[in-house]
């Protein structure tokens, strides 16, 4: 295993940035998520670390040694692609002992790993299958398998669940984390669906336009996020924003007033800077008044006409207006809201986060939230 | 719900299908018929000959028992003489057997199949490296040179036959009869080469790159992944195209006729049939019978083709 560096990378076609100045590095053992809309570069950024795509300015590294110039079958990289790329006429076993005969590993090693992969990939079955004989998850296994019995420096994984349905996504999720903790795998996973990068990443980069918006652990990423756009970017449903308008050291929408000096590291003299900003609250925080315990940072959003109720078994979700806008909250299966009935939640003063209202709204609250 | 088609029409279309394909097969049911009837039988209109006479066939494979020389009395008698040597009587003889009557069918069989097959082997394989760059790398020209190559089909053939023969002269091939061989599986190479490159090309194109890029991945250099992994998917394909090479081969006659004239021995079927045609041999149950077996390789390569076109090898590889 090994680390990976990225430092001051750049990918364009032609005029096209695609990737803009990107620094990351990712520790021996560690498994980062990539995740971001589509055309945020991640994939990208993955194919140039593997070397299927040349980079255009910067530098990886891989451990000590600088692999820019190497060409992909020198850099000692496993990969799992999103369509599976299973060589047709091949056997399952041959799959999965492809890179490790080529490496030239002697037929002992090569014998035992198939048979620890397929083990655990519950492959045994199929090995003399070929892949058109299989379903999608069973592809989808032996992908995993493939690049598994290699001994490489670096997993690289190019969301390889999309193509999978719910449940075996899931499935797969949890295989996989299993997995890489196992293996104590140096990972890169490029994935759009953030349930992925918020359960496998032990750091999760967030992507947008080519550039990277925050890098952190899992959950540093959903309490604090940098800006507007991860904050509604990770988290479902999104994050609520609600212009407010600083009046004082409160801020003001609709009939509420919240006051900002209990909201969490909010400098309130810079805050007093500013005639709005956003307040954001996600919908996970949102309380039912009848059911939280008093505290004094709760703050109450009285006279919420709920406009619709979507149950979704042990939560629920409620649809209503905040400062003109349409919100979200997730309240739990206690709660017995019904569409068109005025309700009380609250909202923990300490949750609640402050962008500024530039394009960019970036956090105002400072430290740990 | 899908229209049904009312028996009129059923009738229609069939009839019309079946029309056709009597109009296709009629030729070689005919050429069939004449080789299989016996001399006493040519006359008769009917495709079914009134006794099966294989004649023509045995004496083109060389299954015909020797014939027995006919030898006049006054010959005989020469012969009979203990004075005269074993090589003289054999002369002698040799002027009264049917020898000069043998059509060498074998040979040029097995002249033609040497060269359209040695014609197919190098055209598919320059060919699959060829489209492979084509079809995969990028590199300047690229597309003028995908396209340039079918300028080759823009001259008609009688047009270069000269010209290229007087090029193989010029160069000194001509003057021997495995320089003049040389010279005609040049120009069967570059008459093939362009279709077979745009077959393979197209091919190439279906096979989804992230095969390419797994075997990458695991280890292969590019070189190592058109080998191991692109080459083995398109053998369908490579099939249909060394099958094609092949045939077109077997049956060129033009390019032949001017380069293998002065070369009797080393001649193909198609300028031995024509050969055939025209002499005192031009009976007509054998050249019928030539024919056939001249068609005989050529439908069984079809057949073959057509069975390795059905099955797709990609199928199961990538989710599409």
């Amino acid at each position: 295993m090994s680390s990976v560096i990225l430092r001051n990378v750049n990918k364009s076609y032609g005029n096209l940035p695609i990737v803009k100045n990107l620094n990351l590095e990712v520790k021996d053992g560690e498994f980062v998520v990539l995740v971001g809309p589509s055309g945020c570069g991640k994939s990208t950024t993955l194919r140039m670390v593997a070397g299927l795509e040349d980079i255009t300015q910067g530098e990886i590294q891989i451990g000590s040694r600088a692999i820019n110039d190497l060409p992909p079958h020198k850099r000692n990289i496993a990969m799992v692609f999103q369509n599976y790329a299973l060589y047709p006429h091949m056997s399952v076993r041959e799959n999965i002992v492809f890179g490790l005969k080529k490496s030239g590993a002697d037929a002992e090693t090569i014998k035992e790993k198939l048979a620890d992969v397929s083990e655990m990939l519950k492959l045994d079955d199929y090995l003399d299958r070929k892949p058109a004989d299989l379903s999608g998850g069973q592809r989808q296994r032996v992908a995993m398998g493939r690049a598994l019995a290699r001994d490489a420096d670096v997993y690289l994984f190019d969301e390889p669940l999309s193509n999978l349905d719910a449940k075996l996504r899931h499935h797969m999720r949890t295989e996989i984390a299993r997995i890489q903790h196992q293996y104590n795998m140096t990972a890169i996973y490029v994935t759009h669906d953030q349930i992925e990068a918020m359960t496998l990443g032990d750091r999760v980069v967030v992507m947008r336009d080519g550039i990277v918006e925050q890098v952190g652990t899992p959950m540093e990423i959903y309490l604090q996020p940098t800006n507007t756009f991860v904050a509604t970017f990770i988290g479902s449903p999104a994050m609520n924003l609600i212009e407010a308008k600083i009046e004082g050291e409160d801020l003001v929408f609709d009939n509420y007033r919240l006051p900002a000096a209990k909201i969490a590291n909010v400098d309130l003299q810079d805050l007093k800077s500013h005639d709005t900003v956003l307040v954001g609250i996600r919908p996970d925080f949102f309380e039912d008044s009848a059911l939280s315990s008093p505290s004094d940072n709760l703050f109450e959003f009285n006279d919420i006409q709920v406009e619709l109720v979507e149950n979704l078994g042990f939560d629920k979700e409620i649809m209503f207006k905040l400062g003109g806008e349409d919100a979200k909250a997730r309240l739990d299966l206690r709660s017995h809201v019904k569409r068109q009935e005025n309700i009380s939640m609250s909202v923990d003063l300490n949750r609640v986060l402050l962008f500024d209202t530039s394009p960019q709204g970036m956090l105002l609250n400072t430290g740990e939230v | 719900m899908m229209n049904k088609r009312s028996t009129t029409q059923s009738v229609i279309l069939y009839a019309l299908v079946l029309a056709l394909v009597i109009f296709c097969v009629f030729p070689f049911l005919q050429i069939l018929s004449t080789s299989l009837k016996h001399p006493i039988d040519w006359g008769n209109p009917s495709l079914i000959p009134r006794v099966l006479h294989l004649d023509a066939y045995k004496e083109l494979l060389g299954l015909m028992p020797a014939k027995e020389v006919d030898v006049p009395a006054s010959v005989q008698r020469l012969l009979d003489n203990p004075a005269l040597s074993a090589e003289k009587k054999q002369m002698l003889l040799d002027k009264f057997s049917a020898g000069g009557d043998v059509f060498p069918f074998g040979r040029y069989m097995l002249n033609t199949f040497v060269i359209s097959f040695v014609t197919g082997i190098c055209s598919t394989f320059l060919a699959s490296l060829a489209a492979y760059a084509i079809a995969r790398l990028r590199f300047p020209a690229q597309s003028l040179m995908a396209n340039g190559v079918l300028f080759v089909y823009m001259v008609g053939g009688v047009l270069l036959m000269v010209p290229l023969y007087q090029m193989s002269v010029n160069v000194g091939l001509a003057s021997s009869a495995a320089g003049t061989i040389f010279s005609l599986f040049l120009i069967y190479l570059i008459q093939t080469l362009p279709v077979a490159m745009y077959m393979l090309g197209n091919y190439f194109r279906t096979i989804p790159f992230s095969l390419e890029e797994a075997a990458m991945m695991d280890g292969c250099s590019r070189v190592e992944a058109f080998w191991r992994i692109i080459m083995p998917l398109s053998k369908p394909m490579l099939f249909t195209v060394f099958i094609y090479c092949f045939v077109i081969a077997w049956n060129e006659y033009l390019f032949a006729s001017v380069f293998l004239k002065q070369y009797q021995d080393f001649q193909t079927l198609p300028l031995a049939l024509q050969t055939l045609f025209t002499s005192k041999n031009a009976i007509w149950d054998r050249i019928m019978a030539a024919s056939m077996l001249t068609l005989l390789p050529v439908v069984i390569c079809f057949m073959l083709a057509n069975k390795h076109l059905s099955g797709g090898l990609t199928d199961g590889g990538v989710k599409g």
